[in-house]
């Protein structure tokens, strides 16, 4: 158990960088306010004589009800509170003053000075943040461009860093231009004009290639193919140092030869790049390699690039080649030399600079993709509108749960959940923005109630939401659209397919509603509109975001009618508090957790604008997403029954794992 | 096969530093490498019961990678000063003391582990920026016209090193070699970049350390028998050298990925050894004088070069292609064809060399910036300790000819330098407190051990029982024989301070380094007349204790601010 939450927590950190710790803080509150909850049900809802092991497995059924209670709460409520109510406290990364989008300096150094505060020892956390700082600034051609800047540093960081050690950390620095993990293996110092190549293969033709064979008939054959190759490979050379190639990048070992005729010529090579340098100098110079077959025609070598320099660099006393590539994006290559007493300190502090770029890419782009689908669900799950419909729907799952209950006899736990269920298709309905015909034919007692509603719904929300923010859209193509083009936007996958996984679920034990589940399906797939919030928001640190979602969610809850939401949401927004707790155990006086508390949410309900303590921001995408994660794992956790263990094949639990996790 | 073994759980300790253990073992290293610390330094022999060879040393380097150490923060410590010492080679146990004096004094004043991480930042910032400053009274700038102040600085390293086991006359010596070896790898005609050549030292056990020398060029080392093969050379103005780094052995290169068929009539030794004839003959009619090849040249041709009066030299080995390469002024040949003429390089001159029972062949450049260093002592280990001892004077050097400036050595710039901090903060704290949450209490006890700290650096060069003092003027650090009288006329007693820039017949003022004293104003900028008179400074790298100075207090930093260990027991 304790490893699949090792690998939820890993997987939600490869993805934003952030969180690790808050992760395990919050699902273990969450875990103990569902116990409290789930002891207090039992001892009302079942009587005393039932065996312990059957009520284990009544135990698993209701923890799988609460465990789709929460998939619905993050679906729906989550995204809901998340737009309408939190939205109008997060502060943004941007200066909004101009009409362009441009980066706040100093707000991006509070955000990245709370970032490091927890991860980079107290020694040196503001100079690596400063570092930080200075080299995203550095590197970032233009305005516009940070997003490419982050994707290219997150994906090719290891390339972007030298680790150093034996020096002090303050001699870490950043330098233009990009460092080579390795030495010449030939070099003759050029100035001026410096054009360069990229090959794949060796330059010096072998006698023969895979699947060919070379039949040699006499000894005067082989002198003349060794003279052959010679003189080829010489010619090569020759080429390039007329083409003013001065330097020859190789990714694999070249021959003696060709490391001798490049001396001769003039011309430094390196060899053995890893294929991730090779990619990231083709990004970074729109660059691709050169292919040998052109090589023997007379004309021009167009695949070369010029750069500013190319020259030895020597950090204590290693050599790396260090060059000056002109970048044709918007990544002016920079890269930073870490420097540190111990290995270990030094892989510290790459790993945070790492999870840093991480933090910030999910902050400036991630943010609105996800939203797409999260805002889709709020606007029909529980703006006011909703509750009168789910009122006026009320006798519907009256109706069903009497259903389900005559095949099944089954306990009164049960029922309540699928009550709960029911109510969860009830909301989905709603969601249909246009009428459907399909809804009407599923349910045509309750239709004529439920679809009017719906209609008057939409505009309701539409007139809700801020015009700029919001794009309703009324059909399955922009929703398929999305999905398609945002390769990144795991999580609308996985939440739909949770979804749908319910929906199958159900659909094979409550075999009395095929069609509603078939259109359901059809319903979730369809009725998604979106609203965008800026890229880039941040929130105060120290629990702000925690304090704030709590509130909401009481709110909510208070407002809420059905019993199992407002015991998922009670759940959730006692468990949020349990962070800002931790955050505050050492302080003492005006700055102890209650104070805190009392004075945010007095200013909360006087609308005044909230105080903070403490300087430095956080991003409320990584925040977000920290949320989804950890919910997500606990209903993972809460759907497994039985832990069987077995001996000596990992590999297959792996299997196993994967599956729950598609 | 493996044996399969039961997992054991992780360990987690919580605030490692107060255990009295970690104490203890902490205080023992510290103990290893105060006492071995300075010109007076005990020797450590370290060895295998189980036999194997023995060390007997002073060096940090030697002695930090001998020790078994298990404690991670220990472990913590030691690594980084090797890493330092991989880096600057000088001033490691300098570090060491002073990393584990901070963290026993910091420890000792019982303040959160934040404040003082704070403090001790602040501190450092102080250190360094006074260090780099123009008014630096502990700081030479070097004239690189008087090598008198460069022979002081490999003097006092050399003299560090008591393993090497060098009266005086062969310290002389010695310093003196290395300096001239030093020079000869400085090019002449230095462009915008200097390009330093390399020294290279060459191992003669069982002479005396006087009879070392060094020569321009390389020594190859051979056989005599290899050597009377090659006599007599003929004479001619200058040798044309043929350097190969591709091998003449006469085997096939890579045939790619496929096969290749050979009719049983054709022998491919027979078509790769009449390429290496052709490559011989035309090296022949190029007048060519020495062959080297880096790897193996096949007998047949060597054979015919020697038939031709070429002399073949073969297996140099990849180490010394590329001071080769320097030497003949030409890059090493990697083709086995037709071979252009402007491959070729030269030597001036070429001779044959014994010294004691080795025999050299040795290649004098025209100009180039290579030498050979001929380290002779009586024993291995102090060998392997005068040759440790030479490397670190040489690189010395080369980081002073990046930056042009010597410290005061002799414990003078740590005494100093703790005499400066406590000025500073007795009359400006508020430089300090300003930005951090932190009272001038906490300020003036994390002075008060950052100071002593260094403070008992210096004093840890006294080994003889002797009193440690301080002047009240200079901030300099002094020092007594043993068993001297109790009241005495100080002047008297004490003649020169560490570094031996001021004697004691000024009117000074001494008081004992570990009393507490009056926070006074060192005097600062050092009058030139005075730094370029004296001839027996003890001087010490300013690059590597700079950065030394860094390390120790950022490891003690790191080491302060761990508050769990979990360790992984498997």
């Amino acid at each position: 158990m304790a490893r699949m939450v090792v690998a939820c927590v890993s997987s939600h950190l490869r993805k934003t960088g952030d969180g690790a710790k808050t992760f395990i803080i919050f699902l273990c509150h969450l875990l103990r306010g569902l116990h409290t909850i789930t002891d207090k049900e039992q001892d009302s809802l079942i009587s005393k004589n039932i065996q312990t092991h059957r009520r284990h497995w009544k135990n698993c059924c209701q923890w799988k009800f609460i465990s789709q209670a929460l998939l619905t709460f993050q679906t729906q409520i989550l995204d809901y509170i998340m737009d309408h109510y939190l939205s109008k406290h997060f502060l943004s990364v941007f200066s909004s003053s101009t009409k362009e989008r441009t980066l706040c300096r100093s707000s991006l150094e509070l955000l990245l000075e709370a970032y490091f505060c927890g991860r980079v020892g107290r020694n040196n956390h503001s100079f690596i943040s400063q570092l930080m700082c200075n080299y995203f600034f550095k590197s970032m051609a233009c305005e516009s461009g940070f997003e490419e800047v982050f994707d290219l540093v997150d994906d090719y960081f290891v390339e972007l860093n030298v680790g150093v050690t034996g020096l002090p950390v303050s001699d870490s620095r950043i330098i233009a231009g990009l460092v080579l993990h390795r030495d010449f293996s030939v070099y003759c110092p050029a100035d001026g004009d410096i054009r360069i190549v990229i090959v794949t293969e060796t330059i010096q033709p072998l006698f023969s290639t895979s699947g060919s064979e070379f039949i040699l008939n006499s000894e005067a054959q082989f002198h003349t193919s060794q003279f052959w190759i010679m003189e080829k490979t010489k010619a090569i050379m020759k080429h390039l140092q007329s083409q003013n190639v001065k330097l020859l990048l190789s990714s694999v070992k070249q021959p003696d030869l060709v490391i001798y005729y490049a001396g001769l010529n003039g011309i430094s090579v390196v060899e053995c790049l890893s294929p991730e340098e090779v990619s990231l100098i083709q990004r970074i110079i729109g660059l691709s390699p050169f292919v040998l077959a052109q090589a023997s025609s007379q004309y021009e070598i167009c695949n070369t690039a010029l750069v500013k320099f190319c020259k030895p660099l020597i950090l204590r006393s290693k050599r790396y080649v260090h060059l000056g590539l002109i970048s044709t994006c918007s990544f002016i290559p920079h890269c930073i030399v870490l420097c540190g007493p111990v290995q270990g300190l030094v892989e510290q502090h790459q790993d945070a600079l790492h999870g840093a770029f991480k933090m910030l890419r999910q902050l400036f782009k991630d943010l609105d993709l996800n939203y797409m689908t999260r805002t889709s669900d709020q606007n029909h799950t529980s703006s006011p509108p909703t509750y009168k419909t789910s009122r006026e729907s009320n006798p519907l799952p009256e109706i069903v749960s009497g259903l389900i209950q005559r095949p099944y006899q089954g306990t009164v736990v049960k029922n309540k959940g699928k009550l709960a269920k029911t109510q969860t298709y009830l909301k989905v309905y709603s969601n249909l923005v246009v009428p459907n015909v399909e809804l009407e034919t599923c349910i045509p007692y309750s239709t004529p109630k439920v679809t009017p509603t719906d209609t008057y719904q939409t505009d309701e929300t539409l007139r809700c939401l801020p015009p700029t923010k919001t794009r309703i859209i009324d059909d399955s193509e922009p929703f398929i659209e999305s999905n398609s083009a945002n390769s990144i936007a795991e999580n609308t996958g996985i939440e739909i397919s949770y979804e749908n996984l319910q929906v199958t679920k159900i659909a094979r034990k409550g075999s009395m509603l095929p069609v509603r589940e078939k259109s359901l399906e059809m319903c979730t797939s369809q009725s998604y509109c979106c609203s965008t919030l800026p890229a880039g928001c941040v929130l105060p640190v120290g629990g702000n975001f925690e304090i704030l979602l709590h509130y909401y969610l009481l709110n909510h809850a208070r407002k809420c009618q059905q019993s199992e939401e407002t015991i998922v949401s009670m759940i959730i927004a006692n468990a949020l508090l349990g962070v800002p707790k931790i955050l505050y155990k050492s302080k003492k006086g005006k700055y102890s957790f209650p104070q805190i508390y009392v004075r945010t949410l007095h200013a909360l309900q006087t609308s005044q604008p909230m105080v903070s303590s403490q300087t430095g921001l956080e991003s409320v995408a990584g925040k977000y997403q920290l949320l989804t994660s950890v919910l997500q794992c606990l209903t993972k956790i809460l759907t497994i029954d039985l832990v069987i263990n077995i001996k000596r094949q990992p590999q297959e639990m792996y299997d196993q794992d994967s599956e729950e996790e598609v | 096969m493996s044996r399969l073994e039961a997992k054991k759980p992780s360990s987690c300790k919580s605030e490692p530093l107060t255990s009295e253990r970690v104490r203890a073992t902490l205080c023992v290293l510290k103990g290893i490498l105060t006492s071995s610390y300075g010109p007076s330094g005990r020797l450590k022999q370290v060895h295998n019961g189980l036999g194997g060879c023995v060390c007997t040393t002073s060096h940090s380097s030697a002695l930090l990678s001998n020790l078994p150490v298990t404690h991670p923060i220990l472990k913590i410590l030691t690594t980084s000063m090797q890493n330092h010492v991989s880096c600057f080679s000088d001033c490691g146990l300098f570090t060491a003391i002073l990393c584990c004096n901070l963290i026993e004094n910091l420890q000792r004043t019982g303040l959160t582990p934040t404040t003082v991480i704070k403090l001790n930042q602040q501190l450092l910032r102080l250190c360094t920026s006074y260090l780099k400053s123009e008014s630096c009274g502990c700081r030479i700038l070097v004239d690189f016209s008087r090598p008198q102040t460069l022979l002081c600085l490999v003097r006092s390293i050399v003299t560090s090193k008591p393993a090497s086991m060098l009266t005086r006359e062969e310290t002389d010596h010695i310093s003196a070699l290395v300096l001239r070896a030093f020079l000869l790898t400085i090019p002449d005609n230095a462009k915008d970049r200097l390009i330093l050549g390399k020294s290279i030292i060459v191992p003669l056990k069982g002479q005396r350390v006087l009879d070392s020398s060094v020569f321009p060029g390389i020594l190859l080392e051979m056989s005599e028998v290899q050597l009377m093969k090659i006599l007599p050379i003929k004479k001619s103005d200058a040798f044309k050298v043929a350097l190969f780094c591709a091998s003449l052995s006469g085997d096939l290169s890579d045939t790619g990925e496929g096969t290749v068929v050979v009719s049983s009539r054709v022998s491919l030794e027979n078509a790769a050894l009449e390429q290496l004839l052709n490559l011989g003959r035309q090296l022949v009619s190029d007048h060519v004088d020495l062959v080297m090849c880096q790897k193996v040249i096949h007998p047949s041709l060597k054979q015919f070069l020697h038939m031709h009066r070429v002399i073949a030299v073969d297996r140099v080995g990849v180490a010394v292609m590329e001071p080769l390469s320097k030497v003949t002024g030409t890059p090493p040949i990697g083709s086995l064809g037709s071979i252009s003429p402007s491959s070729y390089g030269s030597v001036k001159d070429l001779c044959p060399a014994k010294f004691g029972f080795k025999h050299f062949l040795h290649l004098i450049p025209n100009e180039a910036t290579i030498c050979s260093l001929l380290l002779c002592s009586r024993n291995d280990t102090a060998w392997d300790e005068l040759k440790l001892t030479c490397q670190t004077a040489l690189h010395a050097l080369q980081l002073t000819i990046k930056e042009p400036s010597v410290l005061l050595g002799g414990g003078c710039t740590e005494t100093h330098l703790a005499a400066y901090i406590r000025h500073k903060i007795c009359n400006e704290p508020e430089s300090i407190l300003k930005d951090d949450g932190c009272t001038q209490t906490e300020l003036q006890l994390i002075t008060e051990a950052f100071c002593s700290a260094l403070e008992s650096v210096a004093g840890s060069l006294e080994h003889d029982g002797g009193e440690v003092l301080t002047d009240m003027k200079y901030g300099h650090f002094w020092s007594t024989q043993a068993e001297s009288p109790s009241v005495v006329n100080w002047p008297d007693l004490l003649s020169r301070c560490g570094c031996g820039l001021y004697n004691s017949q000024e009117e000074l003022h001494w008081s004992f380094l570990k009393t507490t004293r009056h926070p006074f104003a060192p005097q600062t900028c050092l009058p030139h007349e005075a730094t370029g008179s004296a001839n027996n400074l003890t001087l010490d790298c300013f690059t590597a204790k700079l950065s030394g100075l860094q390390v120790a207090v950022e490891t003690a930093n790191l080491i302060l601010d761990l508050s769990y260990i979990i360790e992984d027991k498997n």
